[in-house]
């Protein structure tokens, strides 16, 4: 019914029909290849060794289309609605606004949320995300980097024991998987980072990577799910063929939530696509702007 | 040559085009979809910049009166992506901006599309989000 009525509205609205050549002339730009058909016909790219190279086959370009995922309760595998790798797809997004719909913590009975995180969740709907930190040009850490709608590559280094993840958005950061088999560091060896420690191994044509370490300043989603410092986050990345990066991530914070919860979505591959310099903290005038929830400015002078 | 505010279109036609694709900061904190506004002036200022390119425009009412607006667009890596360049819009140039307004009832709007009035070419103005 709802799709329908969207169908039907699109189809009575000029200016849907009026986006379509810009949407073309982003493929010409050289930044296209999103659902390239041809693409997803073609193996699974492999080093010499056979791993999966979850990167570039040498002499090509491309970047992975990393889209924005705003709402991991909509991605949670196993739950009704959730998980389903066909829904990987970049969703069009049909101008809802950000308001209608956020229905807090109620509204997502199968996340294991701990009362004080569903109330902060609750604070987060109700002020429509209004204190992501990503709108202060702090970086994502955990799933969400595989959630912000910038282009993203993984560097893999087998000969050095480690892969390298860089990001064109999340302010622009890179991640170091290391390979070589070290434990992660214990006790106050371990310095709470935004995007945490990580450890990785080949689970067959699976990278496994296990990542503890995380501060408290970033939310695991632009929805504003809230996490602590206990959290541990497994991810795992395939690539099933050359169009498609599978990414699933299970989030166990004992801290914040009852239980582990699993998430999953596919990227897709841009096969011309290079990354380009995005340098958030240049002129971020939302936060000359930003008022808190007593009217007076959240930076700047009081 | 000034040019004339068009429309103020309150209408489901522009409410459902209005996809808040800015991906760096929260859309409904500042903007609202709800409010959609058709302007048509000129440029008198591009802020080429991260995380969002900002541009203004002097629109003139029937009345004659200028008002100096203030619009958001995305980030120039998504800009460039979507056809810009950061000599796509010039001082001087008469174009005409989709927008949602702030909030706040400032003179500020979050652009959904620019048409360059001297070609009619139209750029879609969003950061990089799933409708780019």
């Amino acid at each position: 019914m709802m799709a329908a009525a969207f169908a039907l509205l699109s189809f009575l609205t000029p200016s849907s029909a009026a986006q379509a050549p810009a949407a073309g002339q982003a493929g010409a730009g050289g930044q296209s290849g999103r659902g390239s058909l041809a693409a997803a016909h073609q193996p699974t790219p492999r080093l010499p060794d056979g791993t999966p190279n979850l990167g570039r086959v040498p002499g090509e370009k491309g970047v992975w289309d990393v889209w924005w995922v705003r709402n991991m309760a909509d991605r949670i595998v196993g739950a009704a609605g959730g998980g389903d790798s066909t829904r990987g797809e970049a969703p069009v997004d049909l101008g809802s606004s950000d308001t209608s719909v956020r229905g807090g913590a109620r509204s997502e009975p199968h996340v294991p949320f701990m009362p004080w995180s569903a109330a902060v969740y609750d604070y987060n709907s109700a002020n429509v995300s209004k204190y992501d930190p990503e709108g202060y040009c702090l970086p994502p850490g955990g799933p969400r980097l595989m959630a912000t709608p910038y282009p993203m590559e993984i560097i893999q280094l087998p000969e050095q024991k480690r892969i390298i993840m860089i990001f064109e958005g999340g302010t622009h950061v890179w991640r170091e998987i290391y390979m070589d088999g070290r434990p992660h560091p214990q006790g106050d060896a371990l310095n709470p980072t935004y995007l945490g420690h990580s450890v990785g191994r080949w689970e067959g044509d699976t990278l496994v990577v296990d990542v503890v370490g995380f501060n408290e300043e970033s939310w695991i989603d632009y929805f504003g799910h809230p996490h602590t410092d206990m959290l541990h986050v497994v991810e795992k990345f395939s690539r099933p063929n050359k169009n498609t990066l599978h990414y699933e991530a299970t989030i166990d914070d004992p801290g914040a939530y009852t239980k582990p919860w699993t998430v999953s979505w596919n990227i897709n591959w841009s096969p011309n696509g290079e990354l380009t310099e995005y340098i958030c903290q240049e002129n971020n005038r939302y936060l000359l702007r930003l008022r808190d929830d007593f009217g007076q400015p959240v930076f700047g002078n009081r | 040559m000034r040019t004339k505010l068009a429309v103020v279109v309150a209408g489901i036609e522009v409410l459902l085009a209005a996809g808040p694709v800015v991906a760096h900061h929260s859309f409904a904190a500042e903007f609202d979809a709800a409010k959609p506004v058709k302007l048509t002036g000129v440029v008198t200022k591009v802020e080429w910049k991260n995380p969002h390119t900002w541009f203004y425009i002097d629109v003139t009412d029937e009345a004659g009166k200028v008002t100096n607006w203030g619009l958001e667009m995305g980030s120039p890596n998504g800009l460039m992506r979507a056809g810009w360049t950061r000599n796509s819009m010039k001082i001087g140039d008469s174009v005409t901006v989709e927008a949602s307004r702030a909030k706040d009832g400032s003179n500020n709007a979050n652009a959904k599309a620019v048409i360059l009035n001297s070609t009619g070419q139209r750029l879609f103005a969003a950061s990089s989000g799933p409708l780019q």
